[in-house]
Protein backbone atom coordinates (compact mmCIF):
# COMPACT_ATOMS: atom_id res chain seq x y z
CA UNK A 1 0.00 0.00 0.00
CA UNK A 2 1.27 3.15 -1.28
CA UNK A 3 1.05 5.86 1.93
CA UNK A 4 1.35 9.49 2.31
CA UNK A 5 5.18 9.18 3.15
CA UNK A 6 5.88 8.05 -0.03
CA UNK A 7 3.98 10.42 -2.09
CA UNK A 8 5.81 13.00 -0.27
CA UNK A 9 8.80 10.96 -0.96
CA UNK A 10 8.38 10.45 -4.51
CA UNK A 11 7.40 13.98 -4.69
CA UNK A 12 10.72 14.99 -3.41
CA UNK A 13 12.94 12.99 -5.49
CA UNK A 14 11.03 14.56 -8.80
CA UNK A 15 11.32 17.98 -7.33
CA UNK A 16 7.74 18.44 -6.86
CA UNK A 17 5.74 20.40 -4.65
CA UNK A 18 2.40 18.51 -3.24
CA UNK A 19 0.16 20.34 -0.99
CA UNK A 20 -1.20 18.81 1.92
CA UNK A 21 -4.82 18.69 0.37
CA UNK A 22 -3.68 17.29 -3.24
CA UNK A 23 -1.95 14.03 -0.85
CA UNK A 24 -5.52 12.23 -0.58
CA UNK A 25 -6.36 11.90 -3.87
CA UNK A 26 -2.53 11.06 -5.09
CA UNK A 27 -2.57 8.33 -2.88
CA UNK A 28 -6.16 6.95 -3.53
CA UNK A 29 -4.70 7.40 -7.23
CA UNK A 30 -1.67 5.79 -7.08
CA UNK A 31 -2.79 2.91 -5.27
CA UNK A 32 -5.32 2.39 -8.36
CA UNK A 33 -2.44 1.97 -11.07
CA UNK A 34 -0.58 -0.23 -8.84
CA UNK A 35 -3.54 -2.81 -8.21
CA UNK A 36 -3.98 -2.39 -11.80
CA UNK A 37 -0.33 -2.92 -13.03
CA UNK A 38 -0.70 -5.97 -9.92
CA UNK A 39 -2.72 -8.26 -12.52
CA UNK A 40 0.90 -9.24 -14.41
CA UNK A 41 1.75 -11.46 -11.18
CA UNK A 42 -0.83 -13.45 -11.86
CA UNK A 43 0.56 -14.82 -15.13
CA UNK A 44 2.29 -18.16 -14.84
CA UNK A 45 5.88 -17.22 -15.48
CA UNK A 46 9.07 -17.25 -13.76
CA UNK A 47 11.17 -14.53 -12.73
CA UNK A 48 14.20 -16.16 -15.07
CA UNK A 49 11.75 -16.07 -18.26
CA UNK A 50 12.07 -12.14 -18.34
CA UNK A 51 16.09 -13.21 -18.51
CA UNK A 52 15.95 -13.03 -22.58
CA UNK A 53 12.49 -12.02 -23.56
CA UNK A 54 13.93 -11.08 -26.92
CA UNK A 55 15.81 -13.82 -27.74
CA UNK A 56 19.05 -12.17 -28.61
CA UNK A 57 22.31 -12.23 -26.65
CA UNK A 58 25.93 -10.95 -26.74
CA UNK A 59 25.86 -8.75 -29.05
CA UNK A 60 29.06 -7.34 -29.13
CA UNK A 61 31.40 -5.48 -30.21
CA UNK A 62 35.35 -5.61 -31.24
CA UNK A 63 37.92 -3.67 -29.12
CA UNK A 64 39.10 -1.93 -31.89
CA UNK A 65 39.43 2.17 -31.65
CA UNK A 66 37.84 4.40 -34.39
CA UNK A 67 38.30 8.12 -34.63
CA UNK A 68 35.84 10.17 -32.18
CA UNK A 69 34.01 13.47 -33.12
CA UNK A 70 35.74 16.68 -33.43
CA UNK A 71 35.44 18.99 -30.55
CA UNK A 72 33.35 21.67 -32.32
CA UNK A 73 31.11 18.88 -33.70
CA UNK A 74 30.84 17.60 -29.79
CA UNK A 75 30.18 21.15 -28.62
CA UNK A 76 27.84 22.30 -31.16
CA UNK A 77 24.80 21.75 -29.53
CA UNK A 78 26.11 22.93 -26.04
CA UNK A 79 24.42 25.94 -24.24
CA UNK A 80 27.69 27.05 -22.74
CA UNK A 81 31.04 25.96 -23.40
CA UNK A 82 34.21 26.96 -22.19
CA UNK A 83 37.95 26.28 -23.65
CA UNK A 84 36.53 23.24 -24.88
CA UNK A 85 34.56 22.02 -21.90
CA UNK A 86 30.61 21.91 -21.41
CA UNK A 87 29.93 24.60 -19.14
CA UNK A 88 26.95 23.88 -16.64
CA UNK A 89 25.69 26.10 -13.83
CA UNK A 90 26.94 24.18 -10.45
CA UNK A 91 25.02 21.57 -8.07
CA UNK A 92 25.44 20.59 -5.29
CA UNK B 1 35.38 0.80 26.08
CA UNK B 2 37.31 -0.32 23.42
CA UNK B 3 36.40 0.05 19.74
CA UNK B 4 36.60 -2.45 16.82
CA UNK B 5 36.58 -1.15 13.37
CA UNK B 6 33.88 -2.33 10.68
CA UNK B 7 34.90 -2.40 7.09
CA UNK B 8 33.94 -2.79 3.63
CA UNK B 9 35.28 -1.65 -0.11
CA UNK B 10 33.86 -0.95 -3.24
CA UNK B 11 36.63 -0.55 -5.34
CA UNK B 12 36.20 0.85 -8.88
CA UNK B 13 39.28 -0.36 -11.28
CA UNK B 14 39.43 1.18 -14.80
CA UNK B 15 39.66 -1.88 -17.53
CA UNK B 16 42.67 -1.69 -19.78
CA UNK B 17 40.88 -1.84 -22.82
CA UNK B 18 41.69 0.11 -26.18
CA UNK B 19 37.83 1.60 -26.70
CA UNK B 20 35.19 2.80 -24.36
CA UNK B 21 32.70 0.25 -23.19
CA UNK B 22 29.64 0.95 -25.51
CA UNK B 23 31.44 2.65 -28.61
CA UNK B 24 35.19 3.07 -30.23
CA UNK B 25 36.26 5.81 -28.68
CA UNK B 26 39.99 5.64 -27.19
CA UNK B 27 40.09 4.88 -23.52
CA UNK B 28 43.65 6.98 -23.47
CA UNK B 29 44.15 8.46 -20.16
CA UNK B 30 44.54 12.65 -20.54
CA UNK B 31 43.71 14.10 -23.87
CA UNK B 32 42.15 18.07 -24.85
CA UNK B 33 38.84 18.31 -23.13
CA UNK B 34 36.24 16.40 -25.08
CA UNK B 35 38.33 15.10 -27.97
CA UNK B 36 38.17 11.53 -26.81
CA UNK B 37 33.87 11.53 -27.69
CA UNK B 38 31.23 10.79 -30.08
CA UNK B 39 27.40 11.09 -29.70
CA UNK B 40 26.95 7.62 -27.93
CA UNK B 41 29.61 8.31 -24.98
CA UNK B 42 27.66 12.02 -24.78
CA UNK B 43 24.59 10.76 -25.00
CA UNK B 44 22.74 12.34 -27.72
CA UNK B 45 19.90 11.08 -27.90
CA UNK B 46 18.56 8.24 -30.18
CA UNK B 47 22.09 6.49 -29.95
CA UNK B 48 22.83 3.10 -29.98
CA UNK B 49 25.13 1.50 -27.25
CA UNK B 50 27.02 -1.68 -28.43
CA UNK B 51 28.66 -4.10 -25.69
CA UNK B 52 32.91 -4.40 -25.75
CA UNK B 53 33.39 -8.06 -26.08
CA UNK B 54 36.57 -7.27 -23.71
CA UNK B 55 35.11 -5.77 -21.32
CA UNK B 56 33.49 -8.70 -20.35
CA UNK B 57 36.26 -10.94 -20.72
CA UNK B 58 38.23 -8.70 -18.71
CA UNK B 59 35.74 -8.62 -16.05
CA UNK B 60 35.05 -12.43 -16.04
CA UNK B 61 39.28 -12.72 -15.78
CA UNK B 62 39.22 -10.56 -13.06
CA UNK B 63 36.26 -12.39 -11.33
CA UNK B 64 38.69 -15.82 -12.11
CA UNK B 65 41.62 -14.25 -10.48
CA UNK B 66 39.56 -13.80 -7.23
CA UNK B 67 37.77 -17.18 -7.20
CA UNK B 68 34.71 -15.56 -7.95
CA UNK B 69 31.40 -17.77 -9.44
CA UNK B 70 30.92 -16.23 -13.23
CA UNK B 71 27.47 -15.81 -13.61
CA UNK B 72 26.17 -17.58 -16.81
CA UNK B 73 23.55 -15.18 -17.28
CA UNK B 74 24.06 -11.39 -16.58
CA UNK B 75 22.68 -8.25 -18.31
CA UNK B 76 22.75 -4.30 -18.30
CA UNK B 77 20.71 -1.90 -16.15
CA UNK B 78 20.19 1.71 -15.79
CA UNK B 79 20.59 3.81 -12.57
CA UNK B 80 19.18 6.74 -12.99
CA UNK B 81 20.06 10.30 -11.15
CA UNK B 82 20.66 13.29 -12.46
CA UNK B 83 24.13 15.09 -11.91
CA UNK B 84 26.42 16.57 -15.07
CA UNK B 85 29.50 14.12 -15.23
CA UNK B 86 26.59 11.58 -16.54
CA UNK B 87 25.30 12.87 -19.80
CA UNK B 88 22.34 10.49 -20.49
CA UNK B 89 21.63 11.20 -16.45
CA UNK B 90 21.85 7.39 -16.21
CA UNK B 91 24.75 5.04 -15.92
CA UNK B 92 24.74 2.11 -17.41
CA UNK B 93 25.76 -0.66 -14.54
CA UNK B 94 24.67 -3.98 -13.83
CA UNK B 95 22.05 -4.19 -10.46
CA UNK B 96 20.86 -7.41 -9.96
CA UNK B 97 22.82 -9.89 -12.10
CA UNK B 98 26.43 -8.89 -11.96
CA UNK B 99 28.97 -10.67 -14.28
CA UNK B 100 30.78 -12.23 -10.53
CA UNK B 101 30.19 -13.27 -7.55
CA UNK B 102 31.15 -14.49 -4.00
CA UNK B 103 35.27 -14.78 -4.54
CA UNK B 104 37.61 -13.57 -2.12
CA UNK B 105 41.03 -11.65 -1.57
CA UNK B 106 43.66 -13.68 1.41
CA UNK B 107 45.43 -11.35 3.10
CA UNK B 108 48.95 -12.13 4.11
CA UNK B 109 47.95 -13.59 7.09
CA UNK B 110 45.76 -15.97 5.39
CA UNK B 111 42.25 -14.36 6.18
CA UNK B 112 39.57 -14.09 3.47
CA UNK B 113 38.29 -10.94 3.10
CA UNK B 114 35.09 -12.09 0.86
CA UNK B 115 34.25 -10.43 -2.09
CA UNK B 116 30.38 -9.83 -2.54
CA UNK B 117 30.45 -9.49 -6.26
CA UNK B 118 32.35 -8.00 -9.54
CA UNK B 119 29.96 -5.89 -12.06
CA UNK B 120 30.83 -3.84 -15.22
CA UNK B 121 29.94 -0.53 -15.48
CA UNK B 122 30.43 2.91 -17.41
CA UNK B 123 32.91 5.55 -16.07
CA UNK B 124 31.37 9.43 -15.54
CA UNK B 125 32.79 12.68 -17.06
CA UNK B 126 35.30 14.52 -14.97
CA UNK B 127 34.11 18.03 -14.05
CA UNK B 128 36.26 21.13 -12.72
CA UNK B 129 34.52 23.08 -10.34
CA UNK B 130 35.17 27.27 -10.96
CA UNK B 131 33.36 29.72 -9.19
CA UNK B 132 29.59 28.97 -9.55
CA UNK B 133 29.95 27.02 -12.69
CA UNK B 134 31.02 23.64 -13.91
CA UNK B 135 33.23 22.78 -16.74
CA UNK B 136 32.43 19.35 -17.80
CA UNK B 137 35.14 17.03 -19.58
CA UNK B 138 33.25 13.43 -21.04
CA UNK B 139 36.77 12.20 -22.11
CA UNK B 140 36.49 9.50 -19.34
CA UNK B 141 32.80 8.97 -19.69
CA UNK B 142 32.71 5.65 -20.89
CA UNK B 143 35.92 4.52 -19.74
CA UNK B 144 35.00 0.39 -18.75
CA UNK B 145 34.93 -0.02 -15.06
CA UNK B 146 34.96 -3.14 -12.82
CA UNK B 147 33.34 -2.53 -9.40
CA UNK B 148 34.52 -4.93 -6.98
CA UNK B 149 32.58 -5.10 -3.64
CA UNK B 150 33.66 -6.49 -0.31
CA UNK B 151 31.86 -8.05 2.83
CA UNK B 152 32.62 -6.12 5.42
CA UNK B 153 35.45 -8.23 6.68
CA UNK B 154 37.75 -5.89 6.92
CA UNK B 155 38.69 -4.90 10.53
CA UNK B 156 41.93 -2.38 10.75
CA UNK B 157 43.15 0.10 8.40
CA UNK B 158 46.30 -1.86 8.08
CA UNK B 159 44.62 -4.92 6.35
CA UNK B 160 42.30 -1.97 4.00
CA UNK B 161 45.66 -1.18 2.41
CA UNK B 162 46.77 -5.02 2.08
CA UNK B 163 43.18 -5.69 0.93
CA UNK B 164 43.43 -3.01 -1.74
CA UNK B 165 47.33 -3.42 -2.61
CA UNK B 166 46.63 -7.10 -3.10
CA UNK B 167 43.50 -6.59 -5.42
CA UNK B 168 46.41 -3.82 -7.42
CA UNK B 169 48.84 -6.72 -7.52
CA UNK B 170 46.01 -9.06 -9.05
CA UNK B 171 44.72 -7.15 -11.63
CA UNK B 172 47.84 -5.81 -12.86
CA UNK B 173 49.26 -9.69 -13.04
CA UNK B 174 46.09 -10.49 -15.41
CA UNK B 175 46.59 -7.67 -17.21
CA UNK B 176 43.01 -6.29 -17.23
CA UNK B 177 44.30 -2.96 -15.32
CA UNK B 178 46.95 -0.80 -14.56
CA UNK B 179 45.39 0.17 -11.38
CA UNK B 180 47.25 3.64 -11.02
CA UNK B 181 45.41 5.51 -8.52
CA UNK B 182 47.16 8.74 -9.20
CA UNK B 183 45.42 8.15 -12.88
CA UNK B 184 42.16 7.42 -11.31
CA UNK B 185 42.35 3.96 -12.75
CA UNK B 186 41.77 2.66 -9.22
CA UNK B 187 39.79 4.52 -6.83
CA UNK B 188 37.58 3.47 -3.62
CA UNK B 189 34.68 4.12 -1.58
CA UNK B 190 35.17 2.86 1.76
CA UNK B 191 32.47 1.88 3.97
CA UNK B 192 33.23 2.26 7.94
CA UNK B 193 31.70 1.40 11.32
CA UNK B 194 33.04 0.86 14.56
CA UNK B 195 31.66 -1.54 17.24
CA UNK B 196 32.29 -2.68 21.25
CA UNK B 197 34.94 -4.82 20.59
CA UNK B 198 33.53 -8.65 20.94
CA UNK B 199 30.09 -7.25 19.72
CA UNK B 200 28.31 -9.26 17.02
CA UNK B 201 26.08 -6.11 15.84
CA UNK B 202 27.53 -4.12 13.39
CA UNK B 203 27.04 -0.51 14.05
CA UNK B 204 26.08 2.51 11.48
CA UNK B 205 28.27 3.07 8.63
CA UNK B 206 28.86 5.61 6.63
CA UNK B 207 30.39 5.94 3.28
CA UNK B 208 33.66 7.70 2.47
CA UNK B 209 33.75 8.31 -0.97
CA UNK B 210 36.18 8.41 -4.08
CA UNK B 211 39.71 7.75 -1.79
CA UNK B 212 42.29 8.39 -4.79
CA UNK B 213 45.72 7.50 -2.90
CA UNK B 214 46.29 4.84 -0.32
CA UNK B 215 47.82 7.81 1.84
CA UNK B 216 44.25 9.72 2.26
CA UNK B 217 42.37 6.19 2.49
CA UNK B 218 44.72 5.90 5.57
CA UNK B 219 44.14 9.25 6.85
CA UNK B 220 40.73 9.13 6.10
CA UNK B 221 39.88 5.98 7.91
CA UNK B 222 41.62 6.74 10.77
CA UNK B 223 39.76 10.52 10.80
CA UNK B 224 36.57 8.69 10.57
CA UNK B 225 37.17 5.92 13.12
CA UNK B 226 38.01 8.61 15.56
CA UNK B 227 34.84 10.87 14.62
CA UNK B 228 32.38 7.92 15.17
CA UNK B 229 34.04 6.57 18.64
CA UNK B 230 34.13 9.60 20.00
CA UNK B 231 30.69 10.65 18.91
CA UNK B 232 29.12 6.96 21.18
CA UNK B 233 31.33 7.52 23.54
CA UNK B 234 29.73 11.22 24.40
CA UNK B 235 26.27 9.10 24.05
CA UNK B 236 25.68 10.70 20.61
CA UNK B 237 24.48 8.32 17.36
CA UNK B 238 26.48 7.67 14.09
CA UNK B 239 24.48 9.58 11.27
CA UNK B 240 24.49 6.84 8.11
CA UNK B 241 25.46 9.35 5.43
CA UNK B 242 27.92 9.48 2.36
CA UNK B 243 31.32 11.69 3.46
CA UNK B 244 34.09 13.16 1.71
CA UNK B 245 37.53 13.47 2.94
CA UNK B 246 39.01 16.84 2.74
CA UNK B 247 42.56 16.58 1.62
CA UNK B 248 43.56 20.21 2.68
CA UNK B 249 41.73 19.54 6.39
CA UNK B 250 42.44 15.78 6.50
CA UNK B 251 38.77 15.47 7.75
CA UNK B 252 35.53 13.94 6.67
CA UNK B 253 32.78 15.94 5.77
CA UNK B 254 28.89 15.07 5.35
CA UNK B 255 27.51 15.00 1.34
CA UNK B 256 24.54 14.24 1.96
CA UNK B 257 22.25 11.90 4.74
CA UNK B 258 20.32 8.94 4.32
CA UNK B 259 16.36 10.90 4.05
CA UNK B 260 18.21 12.52 0.86
CA UNK B 261 19.47 8.78 -0.27
CA UNK B 262 19.35 8.44 -3.80
CA UNK B 263 16.64 6.24 -5.46
CA UNK B 264 18.70 4.84 -8.09
CA UNK B 265 15.33 3.55 -10.01
CA UNK B 266 17.10 0.67 -11.42
CA UNK B 267 15.74 -1.20 -14.82
CA UNK B 268 17.01 -3.17 -17.55
CA UNK B 269 18.96 -1.00 -20.33
CA UNK B 270 16.80 -2.03 -23.00
CA UNK B 271 19.07 -1.54 -25.40
CA UNK B 272 21.54 -3.98 -24.47
CA UNK B 273 20.72 -7.99 -25.06
CA UNK B 274 21.64 -10.22 -22.52
CA UNK B 275 24.91 -11.37 -21.71
CA UNK B 276 26.09 -14.96 -21.39
CA UNK B 277 28.75 -16.48 -20.60
CA UNK B 278 29.27 -20.31 -21.46
CA UNK B 279 31.62 -22.57 -19.59
CA UNK B 280 33.33 -22.97 -22.79
CA UNK B 281 34.35 -19.13 -22.40
CA UNK B 282 35.67 -19.33 -18.99
CA UNK B 283 37.58 -22.26 -19.68
CA UNK B 284 39.25 -20.22 -22.64
CA UNK B 285 39.95 -17.20 -20.83
CA UNK B 286 40.97 -19.23 -17.98
CA UNK B 287 43.69 -21.02 -19.97
CA UNK B 288 44.74 -17.56 -21.09
CA UNK B 289 45.66 -16.25 -18.22
CA UNK B 290 48.99 -16.06 -16.73
CA UNK B 291 49.54 -18.13 -13.41
CA UNK B 292 48.40 -16.37 -10.89
CA UNK B 293 50.71 -14.39 -8.14
CA UNK B 294 50.19 -16.60 -5.43
CA UNK B 295 51.20 -19.78 -7.57
CA UNK B 296 54.14 -17.83 -8.88
CA UNK B 297 55.36 -17.04 -4.96
CA UNK B 298 55.30 -20.82 -4.24
CA UNK B 299 57.07 -21.85 -7.43
CA UNK B 300 60.00 -19.35 -7.24
CA UNK B 301 61.27 -20.41 -3.83
CA UNK B 302 60.86 -23.88 -4.94
CA UNK B 303 61.73 -24.32 -8.12
CA UNK B 304 64.53 -21.27 -8.25
CA UNK B 305 65.63 -21.79 -4.32
CA UNK B 306 64.77 -17.96 -3.37
CA UNK B 307 64.18 -16.81 0.23
CA UNK B 308 60.45 -15.49 0.43
CA UNK B 309 61.37 -11.79 0.56
CA UNK B 310 63.51 -12.12 -2.75
CA UNK B 311 60.48 -13.80 -4.43
CA UNK B 312 57.89 -11.67 -3.42
CA UNK B 313 60.08 -8.43 -4.55
CA UNK B 314 60.08 -10.44 -7.51
CA UNK B 315 56.37 -11.58 -8.35
CA UNK B 316 54.74 -8.20 -7.58
CA UNK B 317 55.13 -7.25 -10.61
CA UNK B 318 54.19 -9.69 -13.41
CA UNK B 319 56.72 -7.61 -16.25
CA UNK B 320 59.80 -8.47 -13.60
CA UNK B 321 58.67 -11.90 -12.68
CA UNK B 322 58.55 -12.65 -16.49
CA UNK B 323 62.37 -11.04 -17.06
CA UNK B 324 63.50 -12.76 -13.67
CA UNK B 325 62.68 -16.32 -15.60
CA UNK B 326 64.16 -15.57 -18.73
CA UNK B 327 67.09 -14.20 -17.79
CA UNK B 328 67.75 -17.20 -15.04
CA UNK B 329 66.97 -20.19 -18.07
CA UNK B 330 69.75 -22.32 -17.29
CA UNK B 331 71.85 -20.64 -14.56
CA UNK B 332 72.54 -22.12 -11.41
CA UNK B 333 73.36 -19.15 -9.63
CA UNK B 334 69.45 -17.99 -10.05
CA UNK B 335 69.59 -15.71 -6.29
CA UNK B 336 72.76 -13.95 -8.30
CA UNK B 337 69.86 -12.98 -11.24
CA UNK B 338 67.55 -11.90 -8.36
CA UNK B 339 70.18 -10.48 -6.81
CA UNK B 340 70.81 -8.22 -10.05
CA UNK B 341 67.44 -7.18 -10.15
CA UNK B 342 66.71 -6.15 -6.77
CA UNK B 343 69.79 -4.89 -6.49
CA UNK B 344 71.36 -2.59 -9.44
CA UNK B 345 68.16 -2.59 -11.48
CA UNK B 346 65.60 -1.87 -8.79
CA UNK B 347 68.04 1.32 -7.78
CA UNK B 348 67.00 2.58 -11.81
CA UNK B 349 63.60 2.85 -11.18
CA UNK B 350 62.27 4.98 -8.42
CA UNK B 351 58.25 4.44 -8.37
CA UNK B 352 56.26 1.77 -8.26
CA UNK B 353 54.83 2.68 -11.39
CA UNK B 354 58.41 2.21 -13.27
CA UNK B 355 58.58 -0.90 -11.48
CA UNK B 356 55.52 -1.81 -13.19
CA UNK B 357 56.18 -0.78 -16.76
CA UNK B 358 59.98 -1.98 -16.12
CA UNK B 359 61.39 0.01 -18.64
CA UNK B 360 65.34 -1.62 -18.70
CA UNK B 361 67.70 -1.52 -21.07
CA UNK B 362 69.25 -4.35 -20.30
CA UNK B 363 67.44 -7.15 -22.00
CA UNK B 364 67.08 -10.29 -19.85
CA UNK B 365 69.13 -12.34 -22.79
CA UNK B 366 72.20 -9.98 -21.88
CA UNK B 367 71.64 -10.54 -18.00
CA UNK B 368 71.58 -14.28 -18.50
CA UNK B 369 75.16 -13.74 -20.45
CA UNK B 370 76.12 -12.11 -17.75
CA UNK B 371 75.43 -14.28 -15.31
CA UNK B 372 76.75 -17.61 -17.43
CA UNK B 373 79.90 -16.25 -17.17
CA UNK B 374 78.94 -16.02 -12.99
CA UNK B 375 78.24 -19.84 -12.88
CA UNK B 376 81.57 -20.97 -14.86
CA UNK B 377 83.65 -19.31 -12.39
CA UNK B 378 84.84 -16.79 -14.93
CA UNK B 379 84.06 -13.89 -13.10
CA UNK B 380 83.43 -12.75 -9.57
CA UNK B 381 80.03 -11.31 -8.20
CA UNK B 382 81.41 -7.65 -7.85
CA UNK B 383 82.89 -7.48 -11.34
CA UNK B 384 78.84 -8.61 -12.12
CA UNK B 385 77.60 -5.95 -10.59
CA UNK B 386 79.90 -3.33 -11.96
CA UNK B 387 79.48 -4.74 -15.75
CA UNK B 388 75.38 -5.01 -15.17
CA UNK B 389 75.51 -0.91 -13.88
CA UNK B 390 77.78 -0.49 -17.36
CA UNK B 391 75.45 -2.34 -19.23
CA UNK B 392 72.25 -0.26 -17.82
CA UNK B 393 73.91 2.99 -18.33
CA UNK B 394 74.58 1.71 -22.16
CA UNK B 395 72.50 -0.65 -23.09
CA UNK B 396 75.56 -2.81 -24.47
CA UNK B 397 76.17 -6.22 -23.68
CA UNK B 398 78.67 -7.86 -20.87
CA UNK B 399 81.19 -8.31 -23.40
CA UNK B 400 81.71 -4.53 -24.42
CA UNK B 401 82.69 -4.32 -20.92
CA UNK B 402 85.03 -7.38 -20.28
CA UNK B 403 88.23 -8.23 -21.72
CA UNK B 404 90.32 -11.52 -21.96
CA UNK B 405 92.33 -10.25 -18.99
CA UNK B 406 88.69 -10.42 -16.97
CA UNK B 407 87.72 -13.38 -18.16
CA UNK B 408 90.89 -15.41 -18.00
CA UNK B 409 90.11 -15.92 -14.52
CA UNK B 410 93.78 -16.16 -12.28
CA UNK B 411 96.01 -19.21 -12.81
CA UNK B 412 96.64 -21.25 -9.61
CA UNK B 413 100.27 -20.14 -9.88
CA UNK B 414 99.90 -16.94 -9.61
CA UNK B 415 97.11 -16.82 -7.24
CA UNK B 416 99.43 -18.98 -4.95
CA UNK B 417 102.47 -16.19 -5.71
CA UNK B 418 99.96 -13.00 -4.92
CA UNK B 419 98.56 -14.87 -1.47
CA UNK B 420 102.41 -14.94 -0.82
CA UNK B 421 102.76 -11.31 -1.53
CA UNK B 422 99.48 -10.44 0.61
CA UNK B 423 100.88 -12.38 3.67
CA UNK B 424 104.25 -11.23 3.99
CA UNK B 425 102.61 -7.08 3.40
CA UNK B 426 99.99 -8.58 6.59
CA UNK B 427 102.33 -9.44 9.51
CA UNK B 428 99.89 -7.90 12.23
CA UNK B 429 96.85 -10.12 10.95
CA UNK B 430 98.97 -13.04 10.33
CA UNK B 431 100.23 -12.38 14.16
CA UNK B 432 95.96 -12.26 15.48
CA UNK B 433 95.35 -15.36 13.00
CA UNK B 434 98.14 -17.58 14.48
CA UNK B 435 96.75 -15.95 18.22
CA UNK B 436 93.12 -17.66 17.15
CA UNK B 437 91.67 -14.48 15.50
CA UNK B 438 90.23 -16.29 12.46
CA UNK B 439 88.45 -13.14 11.42
CA UNK B 440 92.41 -11.69 10.74
CA UNK B 441 92.36 -13.97 7.13
CA UNK B 442 89.40 -11.93 5.84
CA UNK B 443 91.76 -8.90 5.61
CA UNK B 444 94.38 -10.69 4.18
CA UNK B 445 91.72 -11.83 1.68
CA UNK B 446 90.88 -8.00 0.88
CA UNK B 447 93.98 -7.80 -0.14
CA UNK B 448 94.11 -10.75 -2.06
CA UNK B 449 90.66 -9.50 -4.30
CA UNK B 450 92.33 -5.74 -4.52
CA UNK B 451 95.21 -7.03 -6.58
CA UNK B 452 93.43 -9.47 -8.58
CA UNK B 453 90.67 -6.91 -9.05
CA UNK B 454 88.20 -9.07 -7.39
CA UNK B 455 88.97 -11.87 -10.28
CA UNK B 456 90.23 -13.92 -7.52
CA UNK B 457 87.90 -17.00 -6.23
CA UNK B 458 87.30 -16.26 -2.50
CA UNK B 459 86.51 -19.82 -1.22
CA UNK B 460 89.85 -21.22 -2.87
CA UNK B 461 92.14 -17.99 -1.94
CA UNK B 462 90.30 -18.52 1.23
CA UNK B 463 91.89 -21.81 1.22
CA UNK B 464 95.36 -20.91 0.15
CA UNK B 465 96.07 -18.28 2.63
CA UNK B 466 94.87 -20.49 5.45
CA UNK B 467 97.56 -23.02 4.73
CA UNK B 468 100.36 -19.96 4.37
CA UNK B 469 99.29 -18.50 7.25
CA UNK B 470 99.26 -21.67 9.35
CA UNK B 471 102.87 -22.52 8.46
CA UNK B 472 104.78 -19.06 7.62
CA UNK B 473 107.33 -17.51 9.60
Amino acid sequence: MVTHEDILKIAKLAKLYVSPKELDRLTKDLNQMIAFTDTINTAAAKANDFDNINGLENAFRKDEPAPSFGRDEILKNAKNCEDGYFLVRRRV
Amino acid sequence: MEYELVCGLETHVELATKTKIFCSCTTEFGGEPNTHCCPVCIGLPGTLPKLNQSVVEFAVMAGLATDCAISPISKMDRKNYVYPDLPKAYQISQYDRPLCKNGYVELSDGRKIRLTRIHIEEDAGKLVHQRGNTLVDYNRSGVPLIEIVSEPDIRSIEEAVEYVEKLQMIMRYIGVSDCRMQEGSLRCDVNISVRPKGSEKLGTRTEIKNMNSISHMMKAMEYERDRQIDLLESGESVLQETRRYNEGTGCTEGMRGKEDAHDYRYFRDPDLVTIRVTSDTVAKLKAQMPEDPRTRLKRFESEYGLPEDDARMLIEHRRIADYFEKASAGIKNTRAVANCITGPIFARLGSEAAKDDFKVNVSPENLNALIKLLDSGKIRMNLVKSTLEKMLDTGKSASEFLNEKDLAGIDAETLQKICKQAVQDNPNAVKDYRNGKTKALKAVLGAVMKATRGRANPLETEAILSEIMKKAD
